[in-house]
């Protein structure tokens, strides 16, 4: 336990100093979110609800979407990959740790410094500009930080499943690519799933894809509450639970087929 | 009990044929062609505790593929491996806790971490109790003088300083055994001998067994009693590296400083390949006459003002074993 709490320590300072990456991801999130926002205006028209979710919450929608990009990775995770292709993967594995854990806290570390300069500044930005809806009373507060948390160990396992594909090809990136173009539109992270018709939800949630974002997003905007919540929270637990055991015995069976190259 | 026993240990790899040209490429996309390379062919050894065996061959001769079946890295093909009581790939987390490892071509540390925290990052890594890490961490620190870049980057120190600072990393946790591949690698003449001085140091003085693979043959002729010789994934030689130089080497030199020069001065049982002035340099072999002998026989007709016998160099033994396959399979 010490030893995650120190990858995560070293991950957390090392991504701090990344000072030209978080301010020129702040600026793009920011610009894109604008835009997004302005397109709900446009759409919602005269109509003051569309599924549940009204004009002020699209926008809200909109702003934590980009707020979120940095802190689940949205767009792309090679890291992984990287070092079994570089052969760096050797050291790691030569040490007596759990690859899992050694990857699941240096993403930590990375994942809560997006949260606070890319996450927090994100929707602090936007606080300024339109009405945002915030969530009510200690129980939501506390719900949505759960969520969170949860949304990020679903994105995490499943990016490292999906990373361990470098053991079998030579060039896994194209891979990659394609499930994140898959995750953007079945997390909801490009439209509310709720906007879609009913059989396009049932698909996506058969897939690990909205637990990362939508239900994150559903409960803050208060359009989950109740039973209804518990049991989208309980469906998060499931996936992760799921996610790490594929990607338990995905790795092994990887680890067993690998060819480290050089020296 | 030996520490490494290895039984008709093979490793395959399937290489995939490309065609060439535009059509091959098309080819290659529905069909893919496979040959076999046999990386490690059937290789049998077994190392006591304690021992420093080197374990040389050309590249591509299947050194390291061997390494990274020891130090769990690779799945074998076929035969069987235990290391420390374990198999190595098998029992990966707790195998790998009681070895050491260090890879000349890369490192163990943290790129962008100054060394001490790289250092004390490991200490957490392999659970090593506070006060041998300490004790373990001066040692080191003297023997290997880390002090000058121990708060710099891994990324910002020279090769010597970074192999200085692997070997250290590989050892805080008193490893029972330790895999060195290539470790002076691309290092100075100076840097290399320190590094030497150090492995022999904790072979002896921590009864650490040392696995050490390389291309410096000087390295083998200096630390290890034991030599391995790989070449096309076989075993081609085991055992004692004077008794190799015995069997292998090629013709030992006598070179003679006469109190006079003189014309054509031959002897029987040698060869005379080079005169300058009185300065005659004779090739002699085992097998026909000692080197006393020799000696003997030239001062019965010259007067010798001073001789020197030379050793063929280890280099040029194993070039020939290698260029002229002196050695069938073992």
């Amino acid at each position: 336990m010490r030893l995650f709490w120190e990858l995560t320590k070293i991950s957390f300072q090392r991504h701090l100093t990344y000072r030209a990456a978080t301010v020129a991801g702040l600026v793009t999130n920011f610009f894109f979110g604008i835009l997004r926002a302005a397109i709900f205006v446009a759409l919602y028209d005269l109509q003051t609800e569309v599924e549940g979710i009204t004009l002020q919450g699209a926008i809200t929608y909109a702003a934590l979407g980009q707020a979120l990009i940095g802190y689940l990775c949205m767009f792309s995770w090679f890291e992984l990959m990287n070092t079994v292709y570089t052969g760096d993967i050797a050291s790691d594995l030569l040490k007596p740790m759990n690859y899992f854990s050694f990857w699941m806290a240096q993403d930590l570390g990375r994942a809560a410094v997006n949260f606070l300069l890319r996450g927090i500044i994100v929707m602090i930005g936007y606080a300024f500009i339109f009405d945002l809806v915030w969530p009510r009373g200690a129980a939501q507060i506390i719900a949505v930080a759960v969520s969170l948390v949860l949304g990020w160990l679903v994105s995490f396992s499943w990016r490292f499943l999906i990373n361990l594909t470098s053991f079998w090809t030579p060039n896994a990136r194209g891979i990659l690519r394609f499930f994140f173009v898959l995750s953007w539109f079945f997390s909801g992270f490009l439209m509310p799933l709720r906007f879609f018709p009913e059989w396009v939800l049932r698909i996506s949630y058969l897939m690990p894809f909205p637990h990362m974002f939508n239900t994150v997003i559903e409960i803050y905007l208060g359009v989950l509450v109740g039973p209804e919540m518990i049991l989208a929270l309980l469906n998060q637990v499931l996936w992760i639970l799921s996610l790490i055991l594929a990607g338990q015995i995905v790795l092994r069976l990887g680890v067993r087929r690998l060819v480290i190259l050089g020296g | 009990m030996a520490i490494i026993s290895v039984r008709e240990l093979s490793k395959h790899f399937k290489v995939s044929k490309h065609n060439r040209g535009t059509m091959g490429a098309v080819r290659n996309l529905f069909s893919r062609q496979h040959t076999t390379v046999r990386a490690v062919d059937e290789i049998s050894f077994e190392i006591q505790p304690g021992e420093l065996v080197g374990y040389i061959g050309p590249n591509g001769a299947g050194k390291s593929t061997t390494i990274k079946m020891l130090t769990g890295l690779l799945v074998p093909t076929s035969g069987e491996l235990s290391v420390n009581g374990l198999v190595p790939w098998k029992e990966r987390q707790n195998y790998v806790a009681r070895v050491g490892a260090v890879f000349g071509q890369r490192t163990t540390l943290w790129w962008d971490l100054p060394v001490i925290e790289s250092l004390s990052l490991l200490q957490h890594i392999y659970k090593i109790p506070p006060g041998r890490f300490e004790a373990n961490l001066k040692e080191f620190r003297e023997t290997l003088e880390l002090d000058p870049f121990l708060n710099t980057p891994v990324r910002a120190i020279s090769l010597g300083q970074r192999m200085r600072a692997d070997l250290c990393a590989a050892l805080l946790h008193d490893p029972d055994l330790l895999f060195l591949d290539e470790p002076t690698i691309g290092l100075d003449v100076v840097a290399k001998e320190r590094i030497r001085g150090f492995i022999q140091k904790v072979n002896r003085q921590r009864g650490t067994t040392v696995i050490l693979t390389t291309h410096d043959l000087s390295d083998v002729g200096k630390l290890c009693q034991r030599v391995m010789i790989i070449d096309h994934g076989k075993l081609l030689y085991d055992g004692n590296l004077s008794a190799l130089k015995d069997r292998f080497s090629g013709k030992r030199e006598l070179v003679v400083e006469f109190a006079e020069e003189y014309a054509n001065p031959q002897i029987a049982s040698a060869e005379l390949t080079h005169q300058d002035g009185s300065r005659v340099t004779y090739h002699f072999s085992r097998d026909t006459i000692t080197a006393s002998e020799l000696i003997g026989g030239i001062s019965a007709q010259y007067r010798i003002r001073d001789l020197e016998v030379r050793e063929p160099e280890i280099e040029e033994t194993i070039r020939r074993i290698y260029e002229e396959r002196l050695l069938e399979r073992i």
